[in-house]
This record gives C-alpha cells, structure tokens and sequence, in this order.
C-alpha cells in the first residue's frame, strides 16, 4: 500500500473508491513517522492512537496531516519544541486546526521545530537536531523543519507550519517541496504560540501549489478570536488554480540574481543561481514577461537586520507570559520573582537567551529610537519598495537561498557571518513578511545532488493571482509531488 | 575596548528575569560588537529619520467591539491542570504581598 506519497484529490479519489480506507491511510502514516523519527528526529509526538474517520465529500476528510508543534492541540503535547513547555498540554485548538478537524481531517503528529520558531536552522528543539531526509548530514532549515521534512517523506500530503522570517519557505525550498504563506490575516492566528506577532503568519508544507490551495482554502477565515483576520469569504484558491494563466508580468531583482554580485560565489550559489535563470525561461515559455529590476542595494542588505531588531523585540514582549506559574514546570525560589527566574533561566536555550537580550538592548530607552523605530521605518521602506514593484508586476520571482541545504556541521546559529550582499540573498524572504504578502516557494530543481527552490511573492490579498501563477509554473517542471528517500549519507 | 560588558549583558537579560550562565554571558558578549554593527546597517540608509514607523502589514484593519454578551468558557478544572501548583480552584503563589 502506498497511498501517502500522492496528492489530496488523488488520495481522496482512492478513499471514495474504496481501495483504501482512513483507517489505513493513518496507520501509514503512523508507520512512516516512526520511520523518519528514527532517521530524522523529526516529530515531538507521534499520535499512536490517532484514528481513522469516515471520508466525505471533503477533499480532506479521512487523510492525515501534521501539525507544527507551536499550534494548541487540545488534549495533545503542545510544546514549541521548548524545555519551559515540555509538559504543556493545552485546553484549546488552535482556530485553524479546529478548521481541518472539521472538515474531517486527521491530525497523527506534531512537528519539531526550532524554539518557539526562533530559528532557520532545525538545531535548536528540545528534542534533538532534526535532519533533512534528502540527506541527513544536512540540515532542513527552520523552524518548520519537522513539517518540511516529514511531507518530502511522505507520511502525509500536507502538514501544517508558521512563517515569521521564511519559516515555511526556506524549509520548503531545503526539503524539495512546496511552501505557502498567505496574506497577513488569510488564517486566523489564535492559538498559534506568537513569537513575533506583526510578522506571523500560519501557512503550509505540501508537495504542490494544488494541495496548498485546498489546504489553505479550509485553514483560513476571519475569526472573532484574530482580530487581524479578514474576511475572505470570496477567496477560493483551489479555482483560482483551474483557471488559465492569469499573471502578465513577473519580476526579479538584480542585486539578489546577478552572480557578478557575489564575487566569492561557490560552485553551489552558481549552480542555483543559473538554474533560477532556467526557471525565468520556463516563465517565459508560459507566456510571462520576465523583468530585471534593480533596488538599492544598501536597503537589501538593512533587511536582515530590520528582521533581527524587530523580531527580538517582539519576542521578549510575547514570551513574558512563560513563568512557570500557570503552565510550565513550576520554578524553584522563594519569591515569586525568583521563581519565576528559576523556570526561564532553566527552560530557555542558550539561544533564545541571546535572542531575548537582544530584544532587550533594542528595547533599552536610550537604544529605542536608533534600533528599534529606525528598523520599523526600514520596514515600511522595503514594503514600500515591493508595493511600488506591485503596481507594475503581478509577482516577484527570487531564488530561495544561497544554494540547497546546508552541512549541519558547523551550524552552530550565528547572527550574520557572511558578506550583507550573500546574507540579503540569503534573508530577502522576509520581506514578505513585512509587508504580509502572500509568498510560495515551489522546488525547481537540483543542485548538487539537493533540491533547491523559486519563490513567488504577490501584493497583500492577491493570492488567488500568486497560486495561479505558481500551479502554472510549477506544471512546466518536473518536481510537482516529489518526495525523497533517505539513502544518501544514513548515519 | 568593547562598549559593552559583562555586567551590561546581565542587566538586558536581568530585566527580561532571565539569568545568563559565565558561559552563555560569554557567548552573548563576544558577538555583541558584531551584532551592533550588523543591526547598526539600518542606519546608514539616508533620511531614515523623516519615515513613519511601520508596526502592522496592513493597513485597513476594522476594529469592531463584541457585543458585551455571556460566551461559553472553558472548565476550570481544565484551565488548572497545567499549573503545578494549585488549591481547589487557585493557582497556588507564594506570598506576594508585603515584599
């Protein structure tokens, strides 16, 4: 039986015609999870008694999925990959999860991640390093790492991941499969664990734009309980990728494209780069017109730092609800504030520590207005930038990264370390986040033996346009519902 | 010399009630030069000072108020079960006042 490794119309066919039941799609997948965990390290909890349903006309009903550990389960360990909350079990569901249940859906496992999604490496879980099934001496990215590498598995269609700097993205583009964040507000973020809440957003891991628009479809709606969510009644993404090309014009930026930018280029950053170039062609092919455009460089190579301030910033303000005192493990002390201490001190990574002082040098008085009101403004000049993009182009088409996976070995998480030109290349994707645009990555080939990916990013509300787009390219390539083995390099 | 030091470190940490091990406070202070410079790159962009701050991705939010009506809540009994300490339906603290 091999049903897992399809897409969500293809298994939902089978279950309407009786070849498979819900019953066995989820003992599968079950199977499948222990064999990556194995591998991979790649879940906090595999939901051992996770039962089939009966399959309605849903697309969804009866298939399993995975949900990223920093969504609230209720009943189910819910612990964002983090010691302050390894024994959490929460009272709620999160809206979004709630969604997917509904519609028949069945949850079988939780994701690792990095912490509390401060990180892109996949190294930083309470639980252990999560490795990249393509190749275990690589590293997923982060923080979806678990979702990415469990759905390039194939244990199941889809699982679910959050998306603060290129949470989904660059997990997507390292584990050769596809990666959708939508427009700010698209799926209500109640019961998501905020991390930075100007720049999170919930979304997807799927192995085509198809099944992330039906994903997604079902996942979104305003939400009483969000009070940033919109209503979206009118938006149907899964028509929206039936019909005819509808996109005009894509562009890319030259300062992130052009290898003569990045002088100690590897082989692998050339490799990709080129390669992005055949996927411009391939857009040409379709019919769009494919434009250079060229930004100041000075405001790309702000970006990642524009990220770090904010994001800390935000994060120490949000994570100050974790005292051990109404959930967590209890801390030792004598006053409430030495308890209190006790349980962060302890819980907390050496890491995320270094993230919260940050935030915290950021947010000193005499700091506030050099770092922290300086990088919102640099904010609303990249947001700016890309809006003015959008009035011309209905996307913008960038490489993900510098290259496919990176060795674990020697990843230790570092804050910068490489040239501002390669590091803009390397972060440009949270942009999107900035500004809250819809943004896809789909995978577009090899490099080196690994998958690597394109990313499409769209103005706010244009995500009907932006899957279109993306189903329509990705059906020029041949890498639509690829999933790996894990052969090369078993530990 | 490095304009911050150890004690700067642990006051950042401190007021987010967060202790830092010699270790930790050593691997903090030796990239914080780096990290200034690295976030300082916001400032070189010229006029940065006349932009307006930008704090949310959108900008048409509708704030609507519910109306002030009774909502189903949840069990207390399940709202407790993950505080380790608790007495009937109170989360137990240790004294408070008079510090």
């Amino acid at each position: 039986m091999k049903f897992l490794n399809k897409s969500i119309e293809e298994i939902h066919e089978s279950l309407k015609n009786d070849e498979v039941t819900s019953q066995e799609l989820v003992q599968e997948s079950i199977q499948k999870s222990k064999e990556l965990q194995e591998k991979c390290n790649a879940f906090v909890t595999i939901i051992e008694d996770a039962k089939g349903v009966s399959v309605t006309e849903n697309l969804l009903s009866g298939i399993p999925y995975g949900v990223k550990d920093n969504y609230s389960t209720k009943d189910v360990l819910s612990t964002g990959s983090s010691n302050t909350l390894a024994d959490y079990v929460p009272f709620f569901t999160a809206t979004s999860v709630q969604h997917l249940k509904d519609a028949g859906a069945v949850m079988v496992n939780k994701t690792a991640m990095d912490e509390f999604g401060m990180g892109g490496t996949g190294t930083t879980a309470h639980t252990g390093v999560i490795r990249n099934p393509w190749d275990v001496t690589r590293m997923c990215a982060g923080s979806s790492s678990g979702s990415a590498a469990a759905v390039a598995y194939g244990v199941y269609p889809y699982a679910l991941g959050s998306d603060t700097g290129d949470s989904i993205r660059k997990p997507a583009a390292y584990c050769g499969i596809v990666g959708y964040k939508p427009t700010y507000g698209l799926i209500s973020r109640y019961g998501l664990f905020p991390f930075a809440s100007s720049l999170d957003h919930c979304g997807v891991l799927t192995r085509s734009v198809r099944d992330a628009a039906i994903v997604v479809d079902t996942m979104k709606g305003q939400d009483k309980y969000d009070m940033t969510s919109w209503d979206s009644s009118s938006v149907h993404l899964f028509e929206a990728t039936k019909k005819p090309l509808l996109g005009k014009k894509l562009c890319y930026i030259k300062e992130l494209c052009d290898i003569k930018n990045f002088p100690d280029a590897t082989d692998e950053l050339k490799d990709h780069l080129a390669n992005f170039f055949k996927t411009v062609e391939l857009c040409k092919e379709l019919g769009l017109e494919v434009e250079e455009v060229s930004i100041d460089q000075t405001l790309l190579n702000a970006s990642a730092s524009v990220y770090v301030v904010l994001s800390c910033a935000e994060a120490t303000s949000n994570l100050s609800n974790l005292t051990g005192i109404i959930f967590g493990k209890r801390g030792e002390g004598n006053t409430w504030k030495e308890m209190m201490m006790d349980h962060r001190t302890k819980g907390f990574s050496p890491l995320i520590k270094r993230r919260f002082v940050i935030g915290s040098y950021v947010l000193q008085k005499e700091n506030q207005e050099r770092y922290f009101k300086n990088a919102a403004r640099v904010r609303r000049l990249l947001v700016d930038t890309w809006k003015n993009l959008f009035q011309t182009y209905d996307a913008v088409i960038l490489p993900v990264g510098i290259g496919p996976a990176k060795p674990l070995e020697g990843s230790k998480e570092m804050i910068g370390k490489m040239s501002e030109e390669l590091q803009a290349l390397d972060e440009h994707l949270q942009i999107g986040n900035f500004g809250g645009f819809p943004s896809i990555t789909i995978p577009n080939g090899f490099v080196n033996g690994l998958p690597v990916g394109v990313n499409l990013t769209s103005n706010c509300k244009e995500d009907e346009l932006l899957l279109n787009i993306a189903y329509h390219l990705e059906s020029k390539m041949p890498y639509k519902g690829q999933t790996c083995e894990v052969k090369k390099n078993e530990l | 010399m490095s304009k911050f030091t150890k004690e700067m470190v642990d006051d950042y940490a401190k007021k987010l009630l967060i202790s830092l091990t010699d270790e930790e406070n050593k691997m903090v202070l030796d990239e914080f030069e780096y990290i200034d410079e690295s976030i300082n790159v916001i400032n070189k962009i010229e006029g940065i000072e006349k932009v307006e701050p930008m704090t949310h991705t959108l900008d048409d939010f509708t704030f609507e108020l519910r109306e002030d009506e009774v909502e189903e809540s949840i069990p207390i009994e399940e709202l407790l079960r993950n505080a380790d300490e608790t007495d009937g339906r109170e989360i137990e603290v240790v004294k408070v006042v008079g510090e």
